[in-house]
């Protein structure tokens, strides 16, 4: 690493952001081989169907705990909506879908990402609600197990379609951001276009965290 | 096997003795154990459809209009339904159409998920959790394909249990139905795209014990299966394409050029 990077994200948030994305992606493909009969060859990589869905089960167990963890650890800074800033960056689309000559600035998370980590809490906690049941129906009225199955498919439609929007945005549609969950330190330019107003109150207060700078006097422990 | 004509078993309960002939023969031909059961006042028995039982005879006292009292036998069982709604949620393809359009269950493939427990309209498949499988008839399948009749058929002393090529059956039904006059009906070939169980009632079905009226692929498996399940795709491959789309249409954003970079000088660590 080299000077100019600023740390924008601490080991705990990156190490949730993984245990919640790697669950999440297991349980996608585990859950499209018992969703499609074309997919069920899935199952003969492990030995069987009955084994797939066991793993589905208890690595839906992993994504509970890191959902639970990620939506007490990012609620407050992702999961709020500030009007009326986030609103204009609303209206301009972030500046994704068409030409906007300055778009509007926004807290450290933008309202698309706020929308994302909205998504995946509340449609996270659908499918863990609807999985767990759906795991022990025999204990639930059949009334409510039979709409388990058709809200744990509208769940994945819409997590997979978010989820995947997340890693293009995340990585090649905007270069220098992926750094952000993978060593956790960005470069400054990168980080002063995609959080503009973030980056001013960080830079006003001097809470920076700098690669190779001393910390302000008041901040202890951290290089 | 195809060219062989579909079946429809007729159980015309005005028939039935309730000598239970059929649910002794349907165990031991499919080789399954008796379990030890609970008295509940009543000559039926056990008291419910089990892993290990696979057809019933319900025992039932019907008070009619005049107060006067019937005695009504209804064997339960696998309705063997055109459009079954366990086949359409089996993930594995345990629960499939036989050759001879009943409703076959391959146990080696079942993974004990239950979706076909709480899918089936008629609550048939019962689970057994020793084995992590579940069960139900298969209108006894390989003696079908022998040209034997399944065991409850055979074993049947009054004429109440039938099987043949499924119209004439139906028309034997309506012809008995006919005879028997009064609220009796044919139950069976009219909903799920037709059973191939079929029951003729002395009463109406909402007399019946566990008999449901208007008997359906219950519309949470029709959004799940035919409407989720393709826009499941169709969402995925949309955001995978427009992704794509947007990449090289709009681009990626990037940073402003070096020169307007002013971050480095106003921080004054570097």
């Amino acid at each position: 690493m080299r000077k100019g990077l600023v740390q924008v994200t601490d080991g705990k948030e990156r190490l949730g952001h993984w245990v919640l994305a790697i669950s999440c992606l297991c349980l996608c493909v585990t859950g499209l081989g018992m969703m499609f009969h074309s997919f069920n060859f899935l199952g003969t990589l492990v030995g069987g169907l009955a084994n797939l869905k066991m793993i589905h089960n208890y690595v839906g167990l992993i994504f509970t705990i890191s959902l639970l963890v990620m939506i007490r650890m990012w609620w407050r800074e992702a999961g709020v909506f500030v009007f009326p800033e986030d609103m204009d960056w609303i209206k301009a689309a972030g500046g994704y879908l068409w030409h906007v000559d300055k778009v509007p600035e926004t807290g450290k998370y933008n309202p698309g990402q706020k929308a994302f980590f909205l998504v995946v809490a509340i449609f996270g906690a659908l499918m863990v609600v609807s999985g767990l049941i759906m795991w022990f129906p025999s204990v639930f009225p059949v009334g409510l197990v039979r709409w388990m199955y058709p809200l744990h498919a509208l769940g994945f439609v819409v997590i997979f379609a978010f989820f995947f929007v997340h890693l293009y945005l995340g990585t090649i549609g905007n270069p220098g951001s992926v750094q952000a969950m993978t060593t956790g330190w960005m470069e400054k330019p990168v980080l002063k276009m995609l959080h503009p107003k973030w980056f001013k109150e960080m830079e006003e207060k001097g809470e920076f965290i700098e690669y190779g700078v001393e910390p302000k006097p008041k901040e202890t422990g951290h290089h | 096997m195809s060219t062989k004509p579909e079946l429809v078993k007729l159980i015309d309960t005005t028939l039935c003795t309730a000598c239970r002939g059929c649910q002794v023969a349907c165990k031991q031909w499919n080789e399954m154990p008796g379990l030890r059961t609970k008295q509940t006042g009543t000559y039926q028995n056990p008291p419910d459809l089990q892993w290990n039982t696979w057809t019933l005879i319900r025992f039932q006292e019907y008070l009619d209009e005049n107060k006067k009292i019937h005695w009504l036998f209804r064997k339960d069982g696998c309705m063997h339904c055109t459009d079954a709604a366990c086949v359409k949620v089996c993930p594995s393809g345990a629960l499939h159409y036989t050759p001879l359009k009943t409703v076959g269950l391959d146990r080696n493939k079942c993974i004990g998920c239950k979706e076909c427990v709480a899918a089936c309209p008629f609550h048939i498949p019962r689970y057994n959790a020793s084995t992590d499988k579940v069960y139900k008839c298969d209108l006894c399948y390989t003696r079908l394909t022998e040209g034997l009749p399944p065991a409850c058929v055979k074993s049947c002393p009054t004429g109440a249990l039938t099987i043949g090529e499924k119209n004439k059956m139906i028309k034997k039904a309506y012809a008995r139905v006919k005879q028997l006059g009064g609220d009796a009906n044919v139950y069976g070939d009219k909903f799920v795209d037709g059973t191939h169980v079929i029951y003729v009632l002395q009463y109406k079905p909402e007399v019946y014990d566990e008999l449901p009226v208007k008997p359906s692929v219950p519309l949470s498996v029709v959004i799940w299966k035919d409407l989720l399940k393709p826009l499941s795709l169709l969402g995925a491959g949309g955001v995978v394409a427009g992704s794509f789309v947007h990449y090289m249409l709009h681009g990626p954003k990037a940073p402003p050029p070096e020169g307007t970079n002013e971050a480095g000088k106003t921080e004054g660590g570097e």
